[in-house]
C-alpha cells in the first residue's frame, strides 16, 4: 500500500465515519437522559429525505441540513410521546419507529428518486488544509465534516460543565433522586431526546447532502443500527464515539481498497471484518474497563408521582 | 365519500371473489426491491407501463418481495386472484414460481434471469452483455491509465458475464487494459457504492463502470473529474461531466410482445433471451466528451451485434490465469454464458 | 382549575385492555386512512381488503400461519432472554446459522431416511443456532462485552457466513452459477400436513410453545428464570446460578431461531439460498415485547403481525398501494398499541385545584 493510497484511505475513513458519528452522538445524548431509542435507522432515513427534499426545493444546503435535523427531532418526538407521556416500552417503540420511518421515507421519497439536489462539496480549510498528512486527512473535507468535529468536545463540555448537561445525566442515572431535588426529570429527558433526534437527523442528511447528492429508498443501509451499537462501544463518551465511528468507517473503506488493489480473499470474508473487529475491540475494552458505563436508568420509564 | 368508494368496493370484491370474469387480461409483476430503487426494478416497472398501455390489459405489481417463502405466497395469490400472466423478475423466484406453475396450468408464468422452465412457465432475460461490450469499448478508448474500475454487486453469473463482456470490449480497442473489480454485496447502497468507486480511483482507475442500481459510483467519478459508465438507465443527470454512456434496459417492447402473443394465443413457453436485435438492451446517448470516431466505431459494432454478424464471446478467450477457454473462432454457447463462472484475462478480482 | 394526575391501577384492567387495544388499532387505521385519502386511494376498501385478505379465507389463514412460524420461534427465543434482561437482538444471525446447520446435515447425509435425517437436521440447527447465541453470552460473562452490540454484529457476520457458503463451497454445480445449494433430497424436506400448504413445523411450534409455558410455570429453573428477570441483583444475592442461566437462555434462544432457519430451508425453500431471511429477527423482538413475553400471547401476536404483512401484499396488488405504506401502518399500529398500554396500567384522575 503506497502512502498516497493510505492517505486517501484515511481521508475516506473520516467521511465514511461522519454519518455514523452524528448518529452515534445523537444516541449518546438521548441515552444519557435515560431514554433508549432504537429508532435511529428510521430517524436517519426521515432526516435524509427531508434534507434532500429541502435542498431540492430551496436550493440551500444549509437550510436542508437544518431541516434534516428537525426531521430527526420530529421522529424523536413520536418516541417521546409514546415513551415519556404514555410510558410505553422503549425497546418496542424504538423498533416501531424504525419500521415507521423506513416506510415513511419510502412512501414519500419514491417520486424523488433519480433526481439530484445541491449539497455540500469538499473544500480545503485555509491553513489547516495545508498541514501535511493531517491536513489531507481531516481538513480537505466538506463543511459538514468540519461541523461534526465540533460536536464531540461541545457535548463533552455540555455534560460536564453546564447545568442542563448535568441535569440530563442525573435524569438518566437516578430519576427519582433528581425529581426529589426539585428538577423536572421529564423536561430534561424530552430535551435530551429531541436534541439527540436533531443529531441523528443530521447524520441522515449527511448521507443525502454530502456523502451522495441523491435519494433512494433505504439510503442508510443499516448505518443507524451501527450507531446504536457504537454508543455502547463508546461507553457513552463522545470522544470514544469518534474513535468508534472512524474505526468502523475506516475498516469498511479499507476492505474496499483491499479488493481494489487485487486481493485473493473472498469478499464475504472481507465484509465480515468491520463487524468482527468491532466485537473484538468492544470485548477488549470492556475487559479492560471495570464497570458498565450505561446510564443506570437507561430504558426505564419514569413512574408518575402521586 | 361512500358513493365514491362503493364502485371500488365492488371492484375489489370482484377481484377477490372471481377468477376469470374480467375480460381484460390481468398481468402481474413481482419485484425484488422497491420500484423506487432507481435501478433494476424501476427498469422492469417501466416495461410494465408499456404493457399497461396495450388495449384490454390491466397490470399490477407487488414490490419488495423477499425471495424466500414470501415470493411463493405472492405468486400463488396472484394466480388465485385470477391473474392470467405473471412476471417474476429475480432469479430467487425460480423454484417458487415453478411450484405455483404446476398448480395453475392455465396461467402463464414468465421468470426472469433463471434457467428452469415448464409447459406454462417460460424464462427470459436480456443480453445486456452486448451493451456492456459496447460500453467497454467506450471506456477502453477513454482510459489513459489503462486501468478501469468496476463496482459490482454480487458474484452471480449475470454480473460476471457483464464484467467479462465489458473487459473484452475495452480490450478490443485497447489490448492491455485492465479491469479491477470490487464487490459491494449490495444492490443499492449509494454511499457504499460511491466509496467502492473511490477506492478504485485511489488505485489508479480513471474510468468507473458499475453493476449497481444506484448512481453512487457516477458521482464519485464526477467529483474526481474522471469518466464513468452507467447501468440500468441513462445516469447522465448524476454525472454530466463524467457519464460516457450506459448499458440500459428497455423491457417495454419485450413485455408488450409477450403479452400480445398471450392475448392472441400464439405464445408458447420457451427460453427467451433477447438482445440488441430486439432493442431490449441498448446504450445510452454518448456524453459530449466521447470523440466522434469512437462513437462511430461503437455504433458500427452495435450494428454488427444487432444484425448477428458479431458475437461478443467469440474466441480466442483466455481466463485470468491465461489458459485458453474458448478456441479461436469458436462462439460460447448460451448454456455456458448462462452459467459464466470465470473471469476473462485482464480482470483483476475474485469470484467470491 | 382542573389538573390531571396519573395513578397506577391497583387491579389489572382485564377486558378493558382489549377495548384499549381496539381503540389503538382504530387510531392507527384512521391515520393510515388519512394518508390513503391524500394519495387518492379509497381508505375503507383498503382497510377492509387488508383484513379480508389476511384473515378472510382459509387460504389467507394458511398463509398467515406459515408466515407466523419463523416469527413465533424467533420471538419465543428472544422473549426468554428478555426475561433475564439479556438483550438478544441476534435472532437474525442465529436463524442464519440454524439454516446453515440444517443444510449441512441435509447435504452430508442425503442417503438417510427421513426419520433419522430430519431429527439430525434439527439437531444440527440447534447446535449451530445455540452456538451463535452462546458466543455473546460467554463474551458478556467473561469479558463484560455488551450483548446488544455483539448479537447485532453477529447478525451481519452470520448472514455473511451464509453468503460465503452458498456463493462458494456449497454452490450447486447444476445451478448455472447461481448462489444456492442443490435441492434437498425429499427425505430432508419437512412434509406438508395433508392437502394444505402448512407443514409439520407448525406442530413443532405448538409443542415448543406448550413446553415453554409449562417450563416457565412449573419447573424450578423456570421459576429461577422469572425471579432473576424480576430482579437480577437480588437473584445474584440469593446465589441463583445467574451465569448458567444466561448461557442457557441464550443457547435456547439461538436454538429456537435456528429451528426457524431449519424450517425455512427445509420446508419452504427445499434448499439454502442467500435471501432466506427477511428481518424475522427484528420482528421477533417487537412481537416478544408486545406480548409481554408470554408464550401464548407471542403466538397470537406473531399471527396478527404475519396477517398484516400478508394483507399488505393484496393492497399492493389490488389497489397499487406501495409496499412502504405497509411499513408505515405497521409502525403506526405498534406505536398506538404501545401508547394505549398506558390506559390499561394507569388511571387518569381529574382534580380540582385552586
Amino acid at each position: 500500500m503506497t502512502p498516497e493510497i493510505l492517505l486517501a484511505l484515511l481521508a475516506a475513513t473520516v467521511q465514511a465515519g461522519t454519518p455514523i458519528l452524528y448518529a452515534t452522538l445523537g444516541e449518546i445524548l438521548t441515552e444519557k437522559g435515560g431514554i433508549l431509542n432504537l429508532g435511529v435507522e428510521g430517524m436517519m432515513l426521515v432526516g435524509a429525505l427531508i434534507g434532500f427534499l429541502t435542498a431540492l426545493h430551496t436550493g440551500s444546503p444549509v437550510l436542508a441540513f437544518v431541516a434534516g435535523g428537525l426531521g430527526g427531532a420530529c421522529m424523536a418526538a413520536l418516541h417521546g410521546i409514546v415513551c415519556i407521556w404514555f410510558m410505553g416500552n422503549q425497546v418496542v417503540s424504538g423498533l416501531a419507529l424504525t419500521i415507521f420511518g423506513t416506510g415513511l421515507a419510502g412512501f414519500f421519497g419514491t417520486p424523488y428518486i433519480g433526481r439530484t439536489a445541491p449539497g455540500f462539496d469538499k473544500f480545503s480549510l485555509p491553513l489547516l488544509g495545508d498541514i501535511p498528512v493531517l491536513g489531507t486527512i481531516f481538513f480537505q473535507q466538506d463543511a459538514l465534516v468540519y461541523f461534526s468535529f465540533l460536536i464531540p468536545p461541545l457535548l463533552w463540555a455540555f455534560f460536564r460543565y453546564t447545568r442542563w448537561g448535568m441535569a440530563i445525566r442525573a435524569a438518566g442515572e437516578c430519576p427519582a433522586a433528581t425529581r426529589a431535588a426539585g428538577l423536572n426529570v421529564l423536561a430534561y429527558r424530552w430535551g435530551a431526546l429531541l436534541g439527540g433526534g436533531v443529531l441523528v437527523g443530521f447524520g441522515g442528511s449527511y448521507l443525502s447532502l454530502a456523502y451522495t447528492h441523491l435519494w433512494t429508498n433505504g439510503l442508510t443501509s443499516g448505518r443507524g443500527w451501527i450507531a446504536v451499537a457504537l454508543v455502547i462501544f463508546a461507553f457513552w463518551k463522545p470522544s470514544r464515539a469518534m474513535i468508534g465511528a472512524y474505526l468502523f468507517g475506516g475498516i469498511m473503506a479499507f476492505q474496499l481498497r483491499l479488493q481494489a488493489m487485487g486481493t485473493a480473499l473472498p469478499s464475504s470474508i472481507l465484509l465480515m471484518l468491520p463487524y468482527i473487529l468491532t466485537i473484538a475491540a468492544l470485548a477488549f475494552s470492556s475487559w479492560r474497563s471495570e464497570r458498565t458505563h450505561a446510564p443506570a436508568a437507561l430504558g426505564v420509564n419514569m413512574e408518575p408521582s402521586e | 365519500m361512500m358513493r365514491k368508494c362503493l364502485p371500488l368496493f365492488l371492484l375489489a370484491f370482484l377481484a377477490l371473489g372471481s377468477t376469470c370474469f374480467a375480460k381484460d387480461l390481468k398481468v402481474g409483476f413481482v419485484y425484488v426491491s422497491p420500484v423506487g430503487d432507481a435501478g433494476y426494478s424501476y427498469a422492469h416497472d417501466q416495461g410494465r407501463l408499456a404493457v399497461e398501455a396495450l388495449d384490454g390489459v390491466t397490470t399490477s405489481f407487488v414490490e419488495s418481495v423477499a425471495e424466500g417463502q414470501d415470493s411463493e405466497r405472492v405468486i400463488l395469490n396472484m394466480a388465485r386472484k385470477g391473474f392470467d400472466v405473471i412476471f417474476a423478475t429475480s432469479y430467487g423466484y425460480m423454484d417458487p414460481m415453478l411450484k405455483v406453475a404446476k398448480e395453475f396450468p392455465q396461467v402463464k408464468f414468465l421468470h426472469c434471469s433463471g434457467y428452469k422452465n415448464s409447459e406454462n412457465m417460460a424464462n427470459y432475460f436480456g443480453r445486456i452483455y452486448q451493451a456492456r461490450y459496447l460500453t467497454g469499448m467506450v471506456a477502453g478508448a477513454m482510459t489513459k491509465s489503462k486501468i478501469i474500475g468496476y463496482v459490482a454487486a454480487f458474484p452471480i453469473p449475470e454480473v460476471i458475464r457483464g464484467i467479462n463482456a465489458f473487459t473484452l470490449g475495452a480490450q478490443a480497442v485497447n489490448p492491455d487494459v485492465q479491469v479491477r473489480v470490487v464487490w459491494t454485496k449490495t444492490w443499492y447502497d449509494p454511499a457504499t457504492e460511491k466509496e467502492a468507486a473511490k477506492s478504485l480511483l485511489d488505485v489508479g482507475c480513471d474510468v468507473i463502470a458499475q453493476h449497481q442500481d444506484s448512481p453512487g459510483p457516477q458521482e464519485a467519478a464526477q467529483e474526481r473529474g474522471v469518466y464513468s459508465v452507467g447501468y440500468n438507465t441513462d445516469m447522465s443527470a448524476f454525472a454530466p461531466k463524467a457519464h460516457l454512456t450506459a448499458a440500459i434496459w428497455n423491457w417495454g417492447p419485450f413485455y408488450a410482445e409477450m403479452v400480445q402473443q398471450i392475448k392472441d394465443g400464439t405464445w408458447k413457453s420457451d427460453f427467451y433471451w433477447y438482445g440488441m436485435d430486439k432493442g431490449i438492451v441498448d446504450i445510452a446517448p454518448f456524453g459530449e466528451m466521447v470523440p466522434a470516431e469512437v462513437q462511430k466505431s461503437v455504433l458500427d459494432k452495435k450494428a454488427e451485434i444487432a444484425s448477428g454478424a458479431y458475437q461478443v464471446f467469440t474466441g480466442p478467450i483466455k481466463d485470468q490465469a491465461g489458459a485458453e477457454k474458448v478456441a479461436a473462432g469458436a462462439v460460447m454457447a448460451d448454456g455456458d454464458l448462462l452459467g459464466f463462472n470465470w473471469f476473462v484475462q485482464g480482470v483483476v478480482g475474485t469470484l467470491e | 382549575m382542573l389538573q390531571i394526575s396519573t395513578v397506577r391501577r391497583q387491579e389489572p384492567l382485564g377486558w378493558g385492555s382489549c377495548l384499549v387495544f381496539f381503540a389503538a388499532l382504530a387510531l392507527a387505521f384512521t391515520v393510515s386512512g388519512v394518508l390513503l385519502v391524500m394519495q387518492d386511494k379509497p381508505p375503507f376498501t383498503a382497510l377492509w381488503l387488508l383484513v379480508y385478505s389476511a384473515f378472510g379465507s382459509s387460504y389467507a389463514l394458511e398463509d398467515c400461519l406459515i408466515k407466523a412460524v419463523p416469527i413465533f420461534l424467533c420471538s419465543l427465543g428472544v422473549g426468554l432472554t428478555f426475561r433475564l434482561q439479556i438483550w438478544n437482538i441476534g435472532a437474525e444471525g442465529q436463524f442464519a446459522l440454524g439454516a446453515i446447520g440444517a443444510t449441512w446435515a441435509a447435504l452430508t447425509f442425503p442417503g438417510w431416511p427421513w426419520y433419522t435425517l430430519l431429527p439430525t437436521m434439527l439437531l444440527c440447527a440447534s447446535l449451530t443456532g445455540s452456538l451463535w447465541g452462546a458466543i455473546p453470552a460467554v463474551l458478556r460473562l467473561k469479558l463484560r462485552a455488551n450483548e446488544i452490540i455483539v448479537t447485532l454484529m453477529l447478525n451481519y457476520v452470520g448472514i455473511l457466513v451464509l453468503d460465503y457458503l452458498v456463493y462458494g463451497i456449497w454452490k450447486d454445480p447444476g445451478s448455472f452459477g447461481f448462489p444456492m445449494t442443490s435441492e434437498f433430497v425429499p427425505a430432508a424436506v419437512v412434509a406438508r400436513i395433508g392437502d394444505t400448504r402448512l407443514n409439520w413445523g407448525l406442530a413443532l411450534c405448538l409443542a415448543v410453545g406448550v413446553l415453554m409455558s409449562v417450563f416457565l410455570r412449573s419447573t424450578r429453573l423456570g421459576y429461577e428464570l422469572r425471579a432473576c428477570g424480576e430482579n437480577v441483583r437480588a437473584a445474584r444475592y440469593a446465589r441463583m446460578p445467574y451465569a448458567k442461566l444466561v448461557i442457557l437462555v441464550m443457547a435456547v434462544s439461538g436454538a429456537l431461531a435456528g429451528w426457524a432457519g431449519f424450517l425455512e430451508a427445509s420446508a419452504t425453500l427445499g434448499r439454502l439460498q442467500p435471501s432466506i431471511m427477511s428481518g424475522y429477527g427484528y420482528t421477533a423482538i417487537v412481537v416478544a415485547w408486545l406480548a409481554n413475553l408470554n408464550p401464548f400471547v407471542i403466538a397470537v401476536s406473531s399471527f396478527l403481525l404475519a396477517g398484516l404483512r400478508v394483507g399488505m401484499e393484496s393492497l399492493q396488488l389490488d389497489l397499487q398501494i406501495p409496499a412502504a405504506f405497509g411499513a408505515i401502518m405497521e409502525g403506526l399500529i405498534l406505536l398506538a398499541v404501545l401508547a394505549g398500554g398506558f390506559f390499561s396500567r394507569y388511571q387518569l384522575h381529574l382534580r380540582r385545584t385552586r
